[in-house]
Order: C-alpha cells, then sequence, then structure tokens
C-alpha cells in the first residue's frame, strides 16, 4: 500500500494503533515538530487540528459523530449553567423561607436538561452499537412464539472510540449540572477535551476537570517530558510487541478454531488471554501517557498493578480505573443516593445491622454499574454474563466479609500475613482468569462449553512441541513471553513499593541512562512479534 | 459534634473519630459504612448530600463531615 494512501480519510487504519510504523515514525514525529514551531499562542490550536486531523484519518466522514457530540454538550452545558446563574439571580432576592419551594422549580428545569442530554448522548450509542443485539433477539423470541414476524438487524457504521468520547461527553455535561464544573463557553476548549488524539481510541475516560485546563494552557516540549514521554511509550511497546502480541497466536488457536483441547491447554489459553489483554490494554495506555507527557500533560491513570489486587473488588479499582471511576460516580452513587435507596438502607440497617444493611441498596447500585459494565464492553451475552460473573463475585466477598474476619481471628490468623495476603492474590487471579475465559470466548455457548472441558478434562499430557508447531508458535515464544514478564513482575514490584524507576534512572549519567534506553529499544527489535511488512495487531479496547 | 460522632460510632465502632483524619484514605470507612453514613446524616441534619460530595475530601475526618454539614444547611 502507498504511503500517501493512507494519509486519506479512513484510511489510516495503522494509526488505531499506537506503536504502528505510522504513528511513531510519521504521525506523532509531524506532531512534535509541528507543535515546536508554532507559535505558543497557537499551540493549543495545533494539537486540535492534530487530534481531529488523527480522528478524519481513522474514521474518515464518522468524525461528525465526534463534532456533533461536540457541540450538543456544549450548548447542553450553557443551557443548564444559565438556569443556574438565574436560579441563583432569583433566589438571593428571596427571603430564605421561600427560598426552597424556588430552588426546587429550577432543579427540577435542569433535571429536565440534563436527562434529555444523557437520553440523546446514552441512546445515540445505544441505538449503534446495541440495536442489532437487542433486533436479533427480539426475532430469536418472536420464532420461539412461532410468529412469522421478523424486523430487520440494523447495521451502523460507528465511529472508533465512540464509546469513551460518548462517557466523556456525559460526565462534562453532568459535571456542570452537579456544579462541579463551569461550563465551558469556549467551544474550541472543550472540543480538545473531547478529541485529544492519544486519548480517542482507548481512554482513559478523562473528566473535563483533570485535562481540559492543562490541553488548554499547554506550554512548549521540555526535555525530561521528552524523555520520559519516549520511555514511557517504549516500555508500552514492550509489553504490547513483545508479550500480547506473541502470545496471539496461540491464544486465537485456543479460543477460535474449533478443536478439542484438553483442559489444561484451555487453562493455559485462558491464562494467556489474560496476559495477553492487560498487556495490550495497559501497554496502549503507556503509549497515551507517554504522548500526552511529551506535550507536558498528565493523564490519570488508567492501571495500578491489578494482578496484585487481594480481592475483585480491589482489582476493578485498580483495573480501567477510569471506567470504574465513571460508574461509581455516575451510576453507584446516584443509585445509592435516591431517596428510596437511603430509606431502604436506614431501615434496613436496623434490622440486620451495620453490615448487611447498606448491603442491600448496595449491591441494587452494584448490579446496576455491572449490567452496564458488561454491555458497555459488548453487545452479547457472554458480556452480559461477563458482568453478572463479577457483581456475583464482589456481593459473594461483601457477604462473606464478617464470617471470614471472625474465622480468623477465632484462627488468630493475621490478614497482613504474607502467605495469606499471597493466597489472596492468588485466588484473585484465577477468578479473573475464569471471568476473562467467558469474555474471550466466541459467545456464551462457547465460553461454556470451555469452562466446561477445562475442569471436567483438567490435563497436560497433550501441551508438547507437536501441539505448539501445530498452532505455528514454539516454546521460545513462551521462553521470550516468561523472560519479559519477570521484567514486567520486577518493575510492578519496584512501583508497588513506591519507587519509580524513571526517576531513580533520571539521576544516573547519562551514558547508563542511553544505554538501558538503546538495550530495551533493540530487545523491543529483537523481540518483537513482528515481521516484514508488520502491522501491529489492532489494539483490543479500540473495539468496545 | 458530639452527635456525629456518637452516629459514626453507631456505624462503624473502634475508630478514633476525634482525631482520625484518614477515616476514607485509612479504609476506616468502608462503602457500605458511607452508604449508612450519608442516610444518617440526612436523617438527623435534615439535609439532602448529592452525589457529587461523596469524596474523600469530605469524609476523611469527623471535622470534614461536619463542615460539609454545615455548608449543605447553609444551602438554600
Amino acid at each position: 500500500m502507498q504511503l500517501s494512501s493512507l494519509l486519506l480519510a479512513g484510511q489510516g487504519k495503522s494509526l488505531t494503533s499506537l506503536f504502528s510504523l505510522l504513528y511513531l515514525l510519521l504521525f506523532l514525529p509531524a506532531c512534535i515538530i509541528g507543535y515546536t514551531v508554532t507559535p505558543k499562542k497557537w499551540k493549543r490550536y495545533f494539537l486540535l487540528l492534530a487530534s481531529y486531523g488523527f480522528f478524519w484519518l481513522i474514521s474518515g466522514e464518522l468524525v461528525i459523530y465526534l463534532i456533533l457530540s461536540t457541540f450538543s454538550v456544549h450548548y447542553f452545558g450553557i443551557w443548564i449553567d444559565r438556569i443556574s446563574q438565574k436560579m441563583k439571580a432569583q433566589l438571593s432576592e428571596l427571603p430564605k423561607e421561600q427560598r426552597k419551594e424556588a430552588k426546587a422549580g429550577f432543579v427540577k428545569k435542569q433535571r429536565a436538561v440534563i436527562t434529555l442530554a444523557v437520553v440523546l448522548h446514552i441512546g445515540l450509542l445505544l441505538v449503534l452499537k446495541y440495536s442489532p443485539f437487542f433486533t436479533t433477539n427480539v426475532n430469536l423470541l418472536l420464532s420461539k412464539l412461532g410468529l412469522s414476524v421478523k424486523l430487520t438487524v440494523p447495521s451502523y457504521l460507528m465511529p472508533i472510540g465512540i464509546s469513551f468520547f460518548t462517557l466523556q461527553a456525559v460526565s462534562y455535561i453532568v459535571d456542570v449540572y452537579r456544579g462541579v464544573i463551569k461550563a465551558d463557553d469556549n467551544i474550541f476548549r472543550l472540543a480538545l477535551f473531547m478529541s485529544f488524539f492519544p486519548q480517542i481510541i482507548e481512554g482513559p475516560i478523562c473528566r473535563y476537570s483533570e485535562t481540559a485546563e492543562q490541553l488548554w494552557n499547554v506550554k512548549p516540549i521540555e526535555y525530561k517530558n521528552l524523555t520520559f514521554g519516549i520511555q514511557r511509550i517504549l516500555y508500552g511497546m514492550l509489553k504490547k510487541i513483545v508479550i500480547a502480541d506473541r502470545l496471539t497466536l496461540f491464544v486465537n488457536a485456543v479460543f477460535d478454531v474449533k478443536n478439542d483441547y484438553e483442559g489444561g491447554v484451555i487453562a493455559i489459553g485462558a491464562v494467556c488471554y489474560t496476559v495477553q489483554l492487560y498487556m495490550d490494554f495497559s501497554g496502549s495506555m503507556d503509549a497515551v501517557m507517554g504522548t500526552a507527557q511529551i506535550f507536558g500533560i498528565t493523564m490519570p491513570e488508567n492501571f495500578q498493578r491489578p494482578f496484585f489486587s487481594k480481592t475483585i473488588s480491589e482489582f476493578w479499582k485498580r483495573w480501567h480505573i477510569s471506567l470504574g471511576a465513571w460508574f461509581r460516580d455516575y451510576i453507584f452513587y446516584p443509585v445509592t443516593s435516591a431517596k428510596k435507596m437511603k430509606k431502604l438502607t436506614s431501615s434496613a440497617r436496623k434490622k440486620l445491622g451495620n453490615h448487611y444493611g447498606p448491603l442491600i441498596a448496595g449491591s441494587i447500585a452494584l448490579f446496576c454499574v455491572w449490567f452496564c459494565n458488561g454491555l458497555w464492553h459488548g453487545s452479547a451475552w457472554s458480556f452480559i454474563f461477563f458482568g453478572m460473573y463479577h457483581f456475583v463475585l464482589i456481593l459473594i466477598g461483601n457477604m462473606l466479609e464478617p464470617p471470614v474476619q471472625a474465622i480468623n481471628k477465632k484462627l488468630h490468623i493475621d490478614p497482613k500475613w504474607f502467605v495469606y495476603r499471597l493466597l489472596q492474590i492468588l485466588r484473585t487471579g484465577v477468578l479473573v482468569v475464569i471471568g476473562e475465559l467467558f469474555f474471550r470466548a466466541r459467545g456464551l455457548k462457547a465460553g461454556m462449553d470451555l469452562f466446561t472441558r477445562m475442569v471436567t478434562n483438567f490435563s497436560f499430557s497433550t501441551f508438547d512441541d507437536k501441539l505448539l508447531k501445530s498452532i505455528v508458535v514454539d516454546r521460545y515464544d513462551f521462553i521470550i513471553v516468561g523472560i519479559t514478564l519477570l521484567i514486567i513482575l520486577t518493575v510492578s514490584i519496584l512501583n508497588e513499593k513506591g519507587i519509580c524507576i524513571r526517576e531513580s534512572l533520571a539521576k544516573k549519567n547519562i551514558v547508563l541512562r542511553w544505554v538501558l534506553l538503546y538495550a530495551l529499544l533493540l530487545y523491543i527489535i529483537i523481540f518483537g512479534a513482528y515481521g516484514l511488512g508488520y502491522r501491529p495487531i489492532d489494539p483490543m479496547y479500540a473495539q468496545y | 459534634m458530639e452527635r456525629l460522632i456518637e452516629i459514626l460510632e453507631d456505624i462503624q465502632p473502634d475508630v478514633d473519630y476525634a482525631n482520625c483524619t484518614d477515616l476514607i484514605d485509612g479504609h476506616y470507612l468502608s462503602s457500605l459504612s458511607i452508604i449508612s453514613l450519608i442516610a444518617e446524616l440526612e436523617e438527623e441534619y435534615d439535609i439532602t448530600i448529592p452525589a457529587v460530595e461523596i469524596v474523600p475530601d469530605n469524609f476523611n475526618s469527623a471535622e470534614r463531615i461536619m463542615k460539609m454539614i454545615e455548608r449543605l444547611q447553609e444551602e438554600y
């Protein structure tokens, strides 16, 4: 393919990977140079232009969704803000006893506006993403009922990253309504917040208060930010190209090819997929953070070493943090804060005590969160199952907390004991891997089948060179993955202890620093899973 | 303040509420305790605690909780 053809609308598919040569050797350097030579007061507009250029290259005319979404939240924000201002002006003139009633009228108006905004944005996402799933299931139901009516299953073109920028748009408008932020009257600042190119494909889902001002008040590229940013991108490449992409063939063989692998091989496949997904997604996040850092932007971290988690609940506070935080702030707390829920909590606490009392309202809210979480990942029953699986695990964890604490006390087991914590970490890991097996399987039925075979025929007797050869991988792939995982594990343990390796290295002499940087680059070049005509495998989370 | 500490002790005993300044960050109050606490505070102080107020900064100490209550009472 001609390079020039990649720079046409919707043709720059390679850009969907921040590890593609097109991105790393052409788009990013061009942005850095363009940004540097652009006069200071125009740098923000350069970033906006680069972001829209990026989106146009990967999505073509579908960029219209992003434009409309931005205009829409801009207008809704101003609308809500105007009602607030009017309310403040009017309430300040009223005696205190009349204020409550007057305020209720304005709040009602604001609620109507925010409801309309949320329905429009989430509604569009629902129609584009879920209507085929919905109509397919309705058709299935109709045929089961013996009715010959059949709805046409719609098919829509969706821009990449719509799930991410829609959640960002909703968080902006709700935060304006809640008074956390002021409505932005500058459409360009809001557009840059919505479209910043490194994060548009896979997040993180940023809040306006986290990044909008940073992006608008851009500063010149500094040496430290440039080197730290490049290091972070390289670290992401190590995860993505050396580990995630190298595991692809084996994972695909276990999950996609109809076969009769024994349980042990399926278990290895599930572990490999979990590792692949983590390395792919967190590696991509490293590239996002690194790119942003080059321009002096600090993005909120999306991962915090999730596989050191002792419980499933903790795991989800460390994995895809921005999505979990979005569900917490815009679904969990609003549901538990609803008047009826508060009444339920008060009365249940009196009857069931301090732990189980609030657990009822908390569990209803958790159910909503996990149903949405499952659906957010895709329109299929297997994703809904995935959400419900984690909901049930968290619910069981919450229910068992008091008896487990009582048993530990009786047996004099200290929960801070290293072995105890290690066992908790291993248990959480196993539960996560089982969840990922269903997540990756081609449908819920296939997931059930794989899981059943994994537990009923658990053996490794066929896991040998012959089997690997049939999948076109060999033991060296696993050795390279294993060594690289050890490197990442070491870095993660140090990070977990609060040691920042990049800061420590920055204090060493320049020769050692550059030797290490080149060593990392060489390691990626030598052991990366690619060959001639290489194009990295698309980031896995871009499809959500 | 005394009444607030009573409510807190009723929900989660064995914490030094008079001096503790990291009730959330130090994991002394779980998310379930917060759900109970919000319901109790609303009933006791005749306030509405919106979701936006449920941030660690507002719940890390009895003093911070009291400040939030006073602020919400002051609102129209």
